[in-house]
């Protein structure tokens, strides 16, 4: 991870009241008068192949694969809750959860540490529990910081979680958030890293409402809000020389609703930013979408598609700055669950990345997956 | 006697009739699925919305302790019966929930069992458990007390 040597002091006094505060928190917690412990270790492995077709740059086809574990460790004791959750692949490991909670009413939460952000839908929704996820592709949206994601995905600090239940069944969940947002190197955003922690990260605040109709389905409607101030490391590359910081204000809005066969996901999220280089300001606005229809054709097979788009994001230059991220997908698929807990899936899509300039780099995709959940 | 089948007299035939419907009665009230708990156990009562959101794993408080809730894997017809009039999921709904669940909140999923013997030693065991049984069979386990009726046979 690149070191920022510009905000040493900050970052340091940042790391030691994030410390002071986690520390706070477990000693808060009551001692456990009846030792119920309960630990628990999900597996979530999946293997990837993926072929690249093009007719324009024929260059960077070519075949891919992907193999990656997700370990899920948790303890709940009494009113304690311990999360740790490391992803490993054959491209990067890295200790992805790390947090700590105390229940401070049946319905209430407050969280310590590192944990995904809950105004990226998809990361706060699946994490990297691929098997999970219908698709095997992640929205451009939704995608992870070091994926060209457009938006944080980790942040690390306090999370208060409140649910209220309503007349009928129905729930109220508020979510708010305040941490450390990630800074931008090279041509992503870097979130902080609690092994390989580093100095000159800003600010994050988040928040986030959903309203469930019946609050143990999986069916809920929400709005999120989310303010990040990014430091960028303007010497990491020559797209971001003279440029100090990024101000990214986002408003969004998403819906996953279940009926007996069928499943619509879609997320919408305006963006705000203002990008302040030496001597000037650069204010840029754009909304990106998605929409994700899935129907359970039976028990085992599943049908899905999903189209990615956005409206004043073609010339954005801040979408500029991350080539890799997924502008534009029109994408059909079909997963196949088998053996309790194990799914082969196919993708086919049309997908256009930003490309290093305003022009997009439009190709191909076909991929496969097996994914699992153990035990 | 007429092609070599014995006639029962129509008295005969009444007693028998009264007999079966008697023991048909007594078999349709044990066909009942109750919800247990510990006889020593802290839990009196949970309402419906509680008991589904014990048996995700969601925080249910009772003396300020978490409920936990023990399934049974043993049973099909129990199970079914758990999914449909309990939890209103589908086995592949609930398997996905209670994943999601530990997965994003680090929600302790249900402990599973294989028979009522060994449902009724954790939950004496536990300061706040609960699990379900065939009445008959809770009836005969002096380790555990019904507190509610989650199904009652047609």
């Amino acid at each position: 991870m690149t070191k920022l040597p510009r905000y040493p002091v900050r970052g340091s006094r940042r790391l030691a009241v994030f410390c002071a505060l986690l520390l706070a928190v477990l000693l808060w917690a009551p001692e456990p008068v009846h030792a119920d412990v309960e630990q628990d270790f999900l597996l979530f492995p999946s293997v990837d192949g993926f072929e690249r077709f093009s007719d324009s740059d024929p260059a960077n086809d070519g075949f891919s694969d992907h193999v990656m574990v997700d370990f899920l460790y948790t303890l709940n004791s009494d009113r304690f809750r311990l999360l740790a959750e490391y992803f490993w692949s054959n491209k990067e490991s890295e200790l992805e959860r790390f947090q700590a909670a105390w229940l401070i009413k049946d319905a209430t939460t407050l969280w310590a540490g590192r944990f995904h952000s809950i105004s990226n839908y998809w990361a706060s929704e699946f994490h990297h529990g691929v098997y999970l996820q219908t698709t095997i592709s992640r929205p451009g949206l939704d995608q992870w910081e070091d994926d060209s994601g457009p938006m944080p995905s980790h942040i690390t600090g306090l999370e208060f979680d409140q649910q209220f239940e309503l007349r009928g069944g129905a729930g109220l969940r508020l979510g708010l958030v305040a941490g450390l947002a990630p800074t931008f190197a090279g041509s992503e955003l870097v979130p902080y890293d609690l092994i390989n922690s580093s100095s000159g990260h800003e600010n994050a605040y988040e928040a986030r409402l959903i309203y469930q109709p019946e609050m143990l389905s999986r069916s809920q409607v929400g709005l999120s809000a989310a303010r990040n101030e990014i430091a960028v490391d303007s010497s990491s590359s020559p797209d971001l020389a003279n440029l100090d910081n990024i101000r990214q204000v986002t408003v969004g809005v998403f819906i996953d609703w279940e009926w007996p066969k069928w499943h619509l996901l879609t997320n919408w999220v305006y963006f705000d930013i203002e990008m302040d280089y030496v001597g000037a300001r650069v204010k840029d606005d754009f909304v990106l979408a998605y929409v994700q229809a899935e129907y359970d054709a039976s028990d085992k097979w599943t049908l899905f598609a999903r189209t990615e788009f956005g409206f004043d994001e073609d010339y954005s230059p801040y979408l500029r700055l991350l080539p890799a991220f997924v502008a534009h997908r029109h994408m059909l698929g079909a997963r196949w669950d088998f053996a309790d807990s194990q799914a082969l899936t196919a993708e086919i899509a049309d997908t256009s990345t930003q490309g290093d300039d305003f022009s997009h780099d439009n190709f191909k995709e076909l991929r496969f997956q097996w994914s699992a959940v153990f035990p | 006697m007429e092609c070599g089948v014995p006639v029962i007299p129509r008295r005969r035939q009444f007693l028998l009739a009264l007999v079966l419907t008697l023991f048909m009665q007594t078999s349709w009230a044990d066909r009942e699925v109750v919800l247990v708990t510990g006889k020593d156990s802290a839990v009196s009562s949970l309402g419906a919305l509680d008991i589904r959101k014990a048996f995700l794993g969601i925080a249910v408080l009772v003396d300020g302790e978490p409920v936990r809730a023990i399934r049974r894997r043993d049973d099909v017809r129990l199970n079914e019966i758990f999914l449909q009039s309990v939890m209103a999921m589908s086995q592949k709904s609930y398997d996905r929930r209670i994943l999601s669940l530990a997965l994003k909140y680090g929600t302790p999923r249900p402990d599973q069992v294989d028979d009522a013997a060994e449902l009724a030693s954790l939950l004496e065991r536990s300061y706040a458990g609960i699990g379900y049984m065939w009445r008959a069979d809770a009836e005969n386990e002096d380790r555990v007390r019904i507190i509610g009726v989650l199904w009652r046979g047609p």
